[in-house]
């Protein structure tokens, strides 16, 4: 029912929107396609950009007030409201102004990725290709890379630009267990060595789901699921050794795997209990930054499987009805240049998406310059064990199938 | 006359506020069949309902609700009863102590799903307490209360905020009922016992079965505690419903708002059935107008 009444509320506060939305579209009668970078960066000048995405990561929200942010105002004169919420919420408040009709909505720039991007470029939730429009994608983005080609195998076709690289890693505590399995057999005596202390976040979860992917590719190989049918019988079939091996975890898991733990946040927070011996993540330098913090010991360490790991990308985008998309393009720009990738190198232990081999000598030198901290995997470690991710639409298929057929089994 | 103006002028904002939830319950019934154009679904259809009311996962979601509902109601139910007798007993309902029964009232039920965490997981206060007396030697050695099929966390939770509530929801009837006819049996030789049991409890069986359908009602449709105490499968209604909603394919919507769609007309039946019963329970004593 709180869904129902935040779907009315975007209703209305479409409706109220598209009533005074009459100064707005005086100041965008720039035709954007035909217009020069110039000219979107003087339309921009002194307007406000809103950028929705998930709010639950404290170090990149405050990244965006105390770098981001200003940053904008001081180089574009642009205003960056940045709005917490999770994409689900995000996609739902979008698609009731589409239902509402709303021409001009509330929300400007979207952090998103994966079968959320599917759904919403499918449904028509996008703004249309902008990634040429910007100079900073001729200047840092490899255009040819896959990851800026695809995303989660659905076409990009520029409708995002990229923001942010994941990749999944395991981590433990070398003096609590000496062991780092490193692959997925490895992983099944590890449990069994530590009955009780292992598991991972119930799909469908970020996390947890990934993880199950993973273990999908040790087993079946990734590739025949680049091109496969999002039909629950055949993903079935071709997942069945990771099914089989995934029931034959269960018996060492935490709690015997007849429930897991709800998010990958928990599973962290336990970990952190001494309830766990073993983690995860989707950031590859989060050990770093949990032992500079103290939360984890500083025998902490990261490891991944020999065969790689899932790894993928996460990007900007503009709502189809955004009230100021010439201003959500100088920001995305300035997003992804060398200087901002840079800084959340630094301040968050991003993977950046800059092309090394676009960047000047100064530029790489200050990349290379930045201390990540201890317990860590290096840049070219994780580069060369990442895995491309599956496509979008099979992604909810597995979480149901793994809800049939392997809690408690 | 004016004062009938007035009145209807204040009752406006409600009137408004139940508009406007209608046209929600409307919404939602029209895309459970299928009808949302902003995504090119136009045909009403009952697919979306067949395939929810077929399929294993849906029952047993329901299933889970309906024993959290009743177990929690039953439970609540029955000690409340005891706890508001001891406190007409013990301080005639007044005083300190049924200021303290209040809290648990006003606690949000997310609040009291972290109470339960931090004091019944296997990690938890409880649990630490009896390591620290040296009865477990690991975590694992507790029993698992939280996040069981069983659903044993989620309803040790909600009794401990709606035991409180029923025997608040009963107390102001009950003493009224024990200190007039209550008393008066006693006086004429009743046991204090015996003139519970047949004079005032059976009169304060309207309030208790009230806070019952009320407590019923809340379960079956609560949120926060199952998300937050359940096992990962099987999921509780309200759960499996709003995950089916977050499915990123904005065209599953329908199947998504069919579940809705079951639970609003679940509820209504039993808001239905509660209108029922009270009325028939206040005929029944002489209270009814």
């Amino acid at each position: 029912m709180k869904k129902l009444a935040a779907l009315l509320l975007a209703l209305l506060m479409a409706l109220s929107l598209t009533a005074c939305s009459g100064k707005d579209e005086q100041a965008e009668k720039l035709d954007l396609s035909a217009a020069s970078w110039d000219q979107i960066v003087d339309a921009a000048k002194g307007t406000t950009v809103t950028f929705y995405g998930w709010g639950g990561d404290e170090d990149r929200n405050n990244w965006l007030a105390n770098v981001g942010a200003p940053y904008m105002k001081e180089h574009y004169g642009i205003t960056l409201e940045v709005v917490g919420m999770n994409i689900d919420e995000i996609l739902a408040k979008l698609a009731g102004e589409k239902e509402a009709g709303a021409a001009a909505g509330s929300i400007d720039m979207i952090w998103i990725n994966g079968e959320n991007f599917y759904s919403a470029k499918e449904n028509g939730l996008l703004y249309g290709a902008f990634l040429d429009k910007l100079p900073n994608t001729e200047a840092y983005i490899d255009t040819q890379d896959p990851e800026t080609l695809n995303d989660f195998c659905m076409p990009i076709e520029g409708y995002e630009a990229p923001y942010g690289r994941a990749q999944l890693v395991l981590f433990n505590d070398s003096a609590v267990t000496p062991e780092a399995p490193s692959s997925a057999q490895e992983l099944l005596s590890y449990c069994r060595q530590y009955p009780g202390k292992v598991t991972y976040p119930a799909l469908p979860d970020f996390t947890g789901s990934a993880f199950v992917r993973n273990i999908i590719y040790e087993l079946c190989g990734w590739e025949q699921f680049q091109t496969m049918e999002a039909d629950y019988e055949t993903v079935k079939e071709a997942i069945a050794p990771a099914l089989d091996y995934l029931r034959s975890l269960n018996p060492y898991l935490w709690n015997e795997g007849r429930t897991f733990p709800d998010s990958s946040t928990t599973v962290d927070a336990m970990f952190t209990d001494g309830e766990l011996v073993l983690a995860m993540s989707y950031s590859p330098y989060g050990v770093a930054v949990g032992i500079e913090n103290g939360v984890y010991t500083p025998t902490t360490r990261t490891f991944l499987f020999e065969n790689g790991t899932i790894g993928n990308t996460n990007y900007m985008s503009i709502a189809f009805n955004s009230p100021n998309p010439a201003g959500a393009l100088v920001v995305i720009n300035a997003m992804i240049s060398a200087g901002l990738q840079l800084s959340q190198y630094e301040k968050l232990r991003n993977l950046p998406v800059v092309s090394p081999e676009k960047l000047s000598a100064g530029e790489k030198a200050a990349f290379e310059a930045v201390d990540m901290g201890e317990g860590i995997l290096t840049q070219e470690e994780l580069l060369t064990h990442r895995l491309p991710e599956m496509p979008a639409k099979l992604v909810p298929v597995i979480e149901e199938i793994w809800l049939n057929e392997v809690v408690g089994k | 006359m004016r004062k009938k103006r007035t009145a209807c002028l204040l009752l406006l904002p409600l009137f408004a506020a139940a508009a406007l939830s209608l046209l929600a319950c409307g919404s939602v019934l029209a895309q459970s069949l299928g009808v949302i154009p902003a995504f090119g679904l136009e045909e009403p259809t009952l697919d979306y309902y067949r395939d929810a009311l077929t399929s294993p996962a849906f029952h047993s979601a329901l299933l889970v609700s309906l024993r959290v509902a009743l177990l929690s109601a039953l439970a609540a139910a029955l000690l409340g009863t005891v706890l508001c007798a001891a406190l007409v007993r013990v301080c005639r309902a007044r005083g300190a102590m049924v200021s303290l029964i209040r809290l648990p009232i006003l606690v949000p039920h997310t609040v009291t799903a972290l109470f339960a965490i931090l004091l019944l997981s296997q990690t938890g206060l409880v649990s630490r307490c009896a390591w620290a007396l040296g009865l477990i030697d690991d975590p694992g050695q507790f029993p698992q209360l939280l996040f069981t099929p069983g659903c044993g966390g989620t309803i040790l939770a909600y009794l401990w905020k709606e035991v409180p509530f029923v025997a608040y929801f009963t107390l102001a009837l009950m003493a009224g009922v024990s200190a007039t006819l209550g008393e008066a049996a006693e006086n004429l030789g009743a046991s204090p016992l015996r003139s519970f049991l047949t004079v005032t409890l059976p009169l304060s069986l309207p309030a208790v079965s009230q806070a019952f359908l009320i407590i019923f009602l809340f379960a079956f449709g609560g949120y926060e505690l199952p998300l937050l105490l359940g096992a990962t499968v099987p999921k509780a209604l309200p759960v499996y419903a709003h995950l089916a909603y977050m499915h990123p394919d904005l065209r599953q919507r329908p199947a998504a708002m069919a579940l809705y769609g079951v639970i609003l007309l679940l509820s209504a039946a039993m808001a239905a059935l509660y209108g029922l019963l009270t009325r028939r329970l206040l005929r029944k004593i002489g209270g009814g107008r």
